[in-house]
């Protein structure tokens, strides 16, 4: 946001301290980072920041405050002080939680009851549940139980205007009003603050074991995933990891433990000629591992499943024909990481070429983590679609005078 | 006041659809006067059977010139009044957009226009050993497209989720007759969610006209077991101790004494006579089946079940599923008329909950036949009364308010599948409060700023204020035999 008339740092940390309390409030570079305590500070503060035109950026412990484009916050909503597990209920298996908390925090109590929210996000033991929410992150378990869309039952948000909202419920089945929680999920802040979320929870998978087939190619695997997708073993997860050197397949299965050896039988039967062995926990680090590559480019990309090894040899072809480093972890679900290492110029030239590729089959191509010789010259969003008019549309409505997060988003929303 | 619309007007939509998509004789229109929910009544003025998107378009961009309301219907199964024509409106009947366009196994995907019927979407799935997970009861004849704006339910939702759970992508007509896509065949398509909340919006955010849908494998077993037990709290106690098990059935329902009378009369299910029937179904591999299984036995079992039947043919299965599935309508047997609702609670909060609409029954001086699933707290109270009796219906119409305040402050919902629409827009304002409504119609200003589609559904209206959920008329499909409400 451009500066705001009779904005100075030391007024607008004066003002905000009257609200959180001295002690939390803090002068970092131009922005005053301020941690709330409750909601209701949450809705004070952006009154003030929507009355004075300053842009605001909650964040947790800010592990994706890079993605999208990138924003100069006036004031940053620092989440880190609303962390509470504010409620389990166990027997109705949901729970409610201050975003703020961090995701390992939340999950490890979670478990005192053998459940969990059903989801595996980056970085759980700092990243927070409002930040995974904002920016719709999940992992390999998204096959088996949906993403944060079908695991949300439930929010409470604050509007730019400081306007309280709650949508949803504590109820796992509920249809009364607009699903606004669903239009908050993966909005990056731009519509509002997430300050409580409602989950539905899933029992935790007590006996799982992971099988890995390895493949000098991932064209080889063609047949034995869709193989997989088409028969009634329910994996939780499926993955590939594809790299110059190797492509590797890893399937895990969760079920009663006396019933694993004959799912294993089937596995191997369905995924012929593919020699399986038994591997750990280990492969499923692997998204983890590569956005953690230091200097890399990192991409979310979204294919639909019966293309996902097309796409993979074809990347690994043009990755070979101009001399790329590059590593994939790619769910069945379609959802794929890409690392790219290589020249600013050429690396923009491959983004380019895999959303032509990826347009052919509804996908897309999102740069996540961009490093910052290459910003100016990459889309991090690619093209907007069709219905570009009416989200900015929604933007107009929920934030009038664009505070939250302005121009992070699609379209410069 | 019944608005007519003008010849100019009505050439327009003739053009949008041709003549045979016309309907404007009052005899044709009685049709359209209601859905499922069969008290509320009104003639729309004009009828259209658009057979493609682009004449929806046409239909619905002549309704935005001239600001006509417009209501989008499918089958009309509908129970909350939601597909009831506005006052003046133009109904837009998807009916003739029936078609399948796509089926993609690699993608266990289907593509269909609004018009196809829920359970054809599984039949032709099924030789591939495919099914679409959603099952509302009305499934026989229920649309796609009504599924879509109600975010319709049923009974395995516990397990396999709620029709926007199986949503990947959604072509939009919207009010001002923009055509847009939501969502695509690949996930997280980038920008807001708007297939997520468009979906259940109950036909306030415009038309849709093709939906991509998930299709599930079938399992390679299922098994339905039956349990009867003393009281219904017996059998709730029974679901609690299932779920705490680390279980998740597919569906897990619960009958009471008044309801297994019923269901009974109605279609001879051989339901065991008792105060509190529980259905449980499992899926899954034969291994891991018949192991739950042995332990749901046992839960039972420990909490005093004076039988246990395991279905043991897909004929038994279908059995029990008929018995349960025509609770509602069977509802005729044991009282000349009756309200439903549609109410939901924590599950932790059944016993209390049940003892209490007891007891305000027995204050009414009515009784309550409950029917519900358990396994997500989703009630269904049936309030039974005899309209011929001076002063009882309105003391059904009290009663069955009062028992989805009795849900909203428990903790719950007005609504787990039904939707709000006409009936339960005051309710509405009893679960949320103002700023929570007005954040809700931020997205219906977005998508709708002249308020023509589907207007006055879903939100409280002052001048409504004391609207009460209405008494249970059949549906005319229902009395012919044709569908069961659920």
């Amino acid at each position: 946001m451009s500066s705001p008339t009779a904005w100075t740092l030391e007024q607008g940390t004066a003002q905000i301290a009257l609200i959180v309390g001295e002690e939390h409030v803090r002068v970092r570079g131009e922005s005053v980072v301020c941690g709330p305590a409750d909601i209701a500070q949450i809705a004070q503060i952006l009154r003030f920041a929507n009355a004075s035109g300053l842009a605001v950026t909650a964040s947790g412990s800010g592990t994706k405050l890079g993605w999208g484009n990138p924003v100069a916050a006036n004031i940053r909503l620092s989440m880190e002080r609303m962390n509470t597990l504010r409620e389990h209920a166990w027997q109705d298996m949901t729970c409610t939680v201050e975003a703020g908390s961090t995701w390992a925090a939340m999950q490890a109590e979670l478990a005192r009851h053998g459940q969990m929210v059903a989801l595996d996000p980056l970085w759980p033991e700092r990243a927070t549940v409002g930040g995974i929410v904002a920016v719709n992150d999940s992992g390999a378990l998204r096959l088996r139980y949906g993403g944060l869309r079908d695991l949300i039952i439930g929010m409470t948000v604050v509007l730019a205007d400081g306007t309280i909202a709650k949508t949803g419920g504590k109820v796992v089945k509920n249809v009364a009003g607009y699903d606004l929680h669903k239009l908050m999920t993966g909005s990056f802040g731009t519509l509002g603050v997430i300050a409580e979320v409602h989950f539905r929870l899933h029992p935790l998978e007590r006996h799982s074991r992971t099988w890995t087939a390895v493949a000098p190619h991932p064209s080889l695997f063609d047949a034995p995933l869709r193989a997989l997708l088409d028969s009634q073993i329910t994996p939780s997860s499926v993955q590939l990891r594809v790299s110059q050197r190797q492509s590797a397949l890893d399937v895990r299965i969760a079920g009663l433990p006396h019933c694993m050896d004959g799912v294993a039988a089937r596995l191997e039967s369905i995924l012929n000629p593919l020699e399986l062995s038994e591997s750990t926990e280990s492969p499923w680090q692997a998204r983890q591992e590569l956005v953690d590559r230091e200097g890399a480019i990192v991409l979310k990309v979204s294919s639909i499943s019966s293309e996902i090894c097309t796409v993979l040899s074809e990347l690994r072809q043009w990755a070979d024909d101009d001399g790329m480093n590059y590593e994939a972890v790619a769910q069945a679900t379609g959802l794929m990481m890409i690392a790219i290492r290589s020249a600013p110029r050429a690396a923009a030239a491959l983004v380019e070429r895999l959303r032509a590729r990826l347009r052919v089959c509804d996908g897309s191509v999102v740069a996540l983590q961009i490093p910052e010789a290459l910003r100016e010259k990459l889309d991090v969003w690619g093209n907007a679609a069709d219905t570009l008019t009416l989200m900015r549309e929604i933007k107009r409505r929920f934030d009038h005078n664009r505070i939250l997060n302005p121009g992070r988003f699609v379209g410069n929303i | 006041m019944c608005r007519v619309l003008t010849s100019i007007q009505l050439d327009e939509l003739r053009a949008a659809v041709g003549a045979d998509g016309l309907i404007t004789a009052q005899n044709q229109l009685q049709t359209y006067e209601c859905d499922g929910l069969t008290n509320f009544r009104v003639m729309p003025s004009a009828v259209v059977l658009p057979r493609t998107t682009e004449a929806v378009q046409a239909v619905v961009r002549v309704c935005a010139r001239h600001k006509i309301p417009f209501v989008s219907r499918g089958a009309g199964t509908g129970l909350s009044g939601g597909a009831l024509p506005a006052e003046g409106c133009v109904v837009i009947s998807l009916a003739r957009m029936d078609r399948i366009l796509e089926v993609d196994f690699a993608n266990r995907l289907v593509v269909v226009e609004p018009g196809v019927i829920n359970a054809h979407v599984t039949q032709r799935v099924t030789p591939r050993g495919y099914f679409y997970a959603p099952d509302p009861s009305s499934q026989s004849v229920c649309t796609i497209g009504g599924n879509v704006a109600e975010n319709a339910g049923g009974a395995h939702c516990l397990k396999y989720g709620f029709t926007v759970t199986h949503v990947l992508a959604l072509e939009v007509v919207l009010p001002s007759g923009e055509l847009v896509q939501f969502g695509s065949r690949a996930l997280d398509t980038p920008g807001y969610d708007l297939a997520g909340v468009f979906v259940g919006s109950e036909g306030t955010l415009g038309v849709t006209t093709k939906i991509t849908l998930r299709i599930v494998k079938r399992p390679e077993v299922v098994q339905t077991l039956l349990a009867a037990f003393a009281s219904p709290h017996a059998a709730g106690q029974t679901v609690s101790d299932i779920i705490a098990a680390g279980m998740l059935p597919s569906a897990l329902e619960i009958m009471d004494a008044l309801a297994i009378q019923a269901a009974e009369a109605a279609v001879h299910a051989h339901y065991p006579v008792c105060g509190g029937l529980l259905l449980v179904e499992l899926d899954g591999s034969a291994s891991e089946v018949e192991a739950l299984m042995r332990q749901v036995r046992e839960l039972c079992g420990s909490n005093g079940a004076s039988e246990i039947r395991v279905a043991q043919s897909e004929q038994e299965r279908a059995l029990v599923w008929k018995g349960r599935k025509a609770a509602f309508a069977s509802m005729g047997r044991i009282s000349p008329n009756y309200i439903v609702q549609d109410g939901v609670i924590p599950r932790t909060a059944l016993p209390r909950v049940l003892t209490e609409i007891e007891s305000m029954a027995t204050g009414s001086g009515l009784r309550v036949a409950n029917v519900f699933h358990a396994g997500d707290g989703n009630l269904h109270p049936l309030v039974l009364y005899d309209r011929s009796i001076p002063g009882q219906e309105e003391a059904a119409l009290d009663l069955s308010y009062r028992i989805l305040r009795l849900c909203v402050d428990s903790g719950g919902s007005i609504t787990g599948e039904h939707g709000v629409g006409k009936e339960k827009q005051e309710a509405l304002g009893y679960m949320f409060t103002e700023p929570d409504l007005a954040t809700m119609q931020l997205v219906r200003c977005a998508f709708d700023p002249e308020n023509i589609s589907n207007p006055d559904k879903v939100f409280p209206r002052p001048r409504l204020c004391g609207d009460r959920p209405g008494p249970y008329v059949p549906h005319p499909l229902e009395s012919a035999g044709i569908a069961e409400i659920f």
